[in-house]
């Protein structure tokens, strides 16, 4: 212990715990790239220092490239982005042959986001990916809201959440993170689902489905005419949401959704998020992710708090504001 | 490319709703090449989230570091914002981003067409062409359109770096009247004997109506084709390749067609290989 200048409060020296079990896949740190935020990685690599990263999921992953939605594909709005992407990616093959390589030169977790327009597309990339060197874990999407087929289709019955990741963990032994939309009614109800169907965890949340209009012209600003919204303006969403989930199930929980910086990260580690993931914020600064996990540790000591799983789940709910 | 914090020196009003900034930068900043971008942003404004990609229009070094000259268009609430920062206060910078045009130095004629705002690269590029060892032998010829004489940006400069330069407005309140696009249409046969190539910034429609041209004068059978490079705009999230927000509809192998990032890609491309909306 010592007593910083100018300051009363102490700090504690010694670095905080900071390493996390999400279902059997033990992380350096809770902090990750949210799935096609970070591309492949090689994109943010000559800005950040990606073995510091707790996991990185690399954008989704489908069977057959997919070329995505006409643009414009993007819309800033108050406090947060509308995106009508369409999953555009390279298909899991290539992948193997032009993206993993360079992944596997780092130290770090790497976890697939995949994603398919019927069960047995989710199977088939599972199948492809799990037996493969530098693969650690698999992300189901089944919350993509700008995808005709797949995506959302999947993630907002809680039979059909139950039936996708049953099969999927059928032929996979990594572990299974599955990531839920917001866009329902009960987003407990399919966190249970996915939770017996044996997801070894659950990230939350994908977008919320969101429209944007140029009155001069009368037109939508995406050609998808509907988007996924992100950005701060839903994070007290997606924290209302992972409260509710944490409540519900026993699994781990991964929380996702406007966090901007360690505060943002923080309430959701309260809350009970075992991990957080990234997303919008590495847009505006490639830093993100390691300034948040600077300032999860510096809050750690700062109260005195020896490790990050001291600090998880412990919101006081009935405490006084 | 890295992101930095730059001072602010200069941010001046040319003309009504176009703002000159001048931004010191650290020495470690990689030297720009022309047709790169910057993506600034006002810093601590959570309403206002994403980045603005901005065209470098001039840069300089020294030894304390470098100094980029950026000109931008009150487009929306983020470029407001950037109006309204004062000298001495500080911008995230990121950069520089992109790939910028290629150079010819063999060409004997560069010409550059600017619409509005759209002269920014291109000033850049005619500066960079005029400090080549070739630069006295070349001839820069710039063709520069706007809506009225009010709404010219970057004439000064553009007289500053090329051998002559042309103006049109829409309204007919300076020089031209009519647009740039058919200013440089009249002049298309003095670029076609293979010594020339072709530089354009600007809307989409003036971009759309130069690939126009350019095939009229080829389907004529008049002389050897005009190699053109344009710069383009998108909307832009990440501005490093990763959000795949930026893309357009780019002609590939075959008859096949493909999204390609303006962010990673471009923004430069071959006029030709774009596929108009």
């Amino acid at each position: 212990m010592s007593v910083v200048k100018g300051s009363t409060e102490q700090i504690n020296n010694s670095e905080p715990l900071m390493a996390v079990d999400i279902g059997g896949l033990i992380l350096k740190n809770p902090v990750m790239t949210a799935s096609g935020t970070f591309g492949y990685g090689q994109e943010y690599a000559s800005y950040i220092d990606i073995n510091r990263l707790g996991a990185l999921i690399v954008k989704g992953l489908s069977l057959e490239p997919r070329k995505g939605n006409p643009p414009p594909r993007i819309m800033e709005t108050p406090c947060g982005m509308l995106n009508a992407i369409g999953m555009e990616n390279i298909g899991v093959r290539v992948f193997i042959d032009r993206k993993l390589p360079f992944l596997r030169q780092f130290d770090v977790t790497i976890i697939t986001n995949i994603f398919g327009e019927t069960i047995d597309e989710y199977k088939k990339v599972a199948e492809i990916l799990s037996p493969l060197e530098g693969i650690h874990g698999l992300e189901l999407n089944i919350s993509c809201p700008n995808v005709k087929r797949g995506g959302i289709a999947f993630g907002a019955d809680p039979d059909t959440a139950y039936e996708v990741t049953g099969a999927v963990k059928s032929v996979t032994d990594l572990p299974v993170i599955v990531k839920l939309t917001p866009n329902v009614g009960d987003i407990a109800g399919i966190a249970e689902s996915v939770a017996v169907a044996g997801a070894n965890a659950i990230s939350l949340i994908n977008t919320l489905t969101g429209m944007s209009v140029d009155i001069e012209q009368r037109i939508p600003h995406l050609k998808n005419i509907t988007g996924g919204l992100s950005g701060p303006a839903i994070k007290p969403i997606a924290l209302r949401m992972v409260w509710e989930v944490v409540n519900r199930v026993s699994i781990p929980v991964i929380g996702v959704g406007g966090i901007m910086d360690a505060n943002d990260a923080l309430e959701f580690l309260i809350v009970g998020a075992r991990a957080v993931q990234i997303g919008t914020a590495n847009f505006i600064n490639p830093r993100a992710t390691l300034d948040i996990l600077e300032g999860i540790e510096h809050y750690l000591k700062r109260h005195h708090i020896m490790g990050i799983n001291d600090l998880i789940g412990t919101l006081i709910p009935e405490g006084e504001t | 490319m890295s992101l930095v914090v730059g001072e602010i020196v200069l941010n001046r009003e040319l003309v009504s709703q176009h703002f000159l900034m001048h931004v010191k930068l650290p020495v470690s900043w990689a030297t720009p090449q022309p047709g790169q971008f910057v993506m600034v942003r006002v810093r601590d404004r959570r309403d206002i989230l994403l980045r603005r990609p901005l065209s470098i229009y001039a840069f300089d070094r020294d030894e304390t570091g470098l100094v980029i000259e950026l000109l931008y268009r009150i487009a929306g609430k983020g470029t407001f914002a950037l109006s309204r920062q004062k000298a001495g206060e500080h911008l995230e910078i990121l950069g520089p981003l992109g790939h910028g045009f290629d150079i010819f130095p063999e060409m004997k004629k560069i010409v550059l067409l600017a619409g509005g705002i759209g002269v920014v690269p291109l000033a850049f590029l005619a500066s960079h062409y005029m400090k080549l060892p070739t630069g006295d032998h070349l001839e820069i010829i710039g063709y520069i359109g706007a809506k009225s004489a009010g709404h010219l940006v970057g004439v000064d400069k553009l007289k500053e770096v090329c051998t002559e330069v042309k103006i049109s407005t829409d309204d007919g309140s300076r020089d031209y009247h009519g647009f740039v696009t058919e200013l440089l249409a009249d002049d298309i046969e003095s670029f076609i004997d293979g010594d020339s190539i072709i530089y354009a910034c600007g809307p989409s429609p003036m971009m759309r109506r130069l690939a126009e041209v350019l095939k009229a004068c080829l389907d004529a059978g008049k002389g050897k084709p005009i190699p053109c490079q344009i710069s383009v705009e998108e909307r832009m999230a990440c501005g490093v390749g990763a959000c795949l927000g930026c893309v357009i509809h780019v002609k590939a192998i075959g008859d096949k067609t493909q999204y390609k990032r303006v962010c990673q890609d471009g923004p430069i491309f071959d006029i030709r290989d774009i596929i108009w909306r």
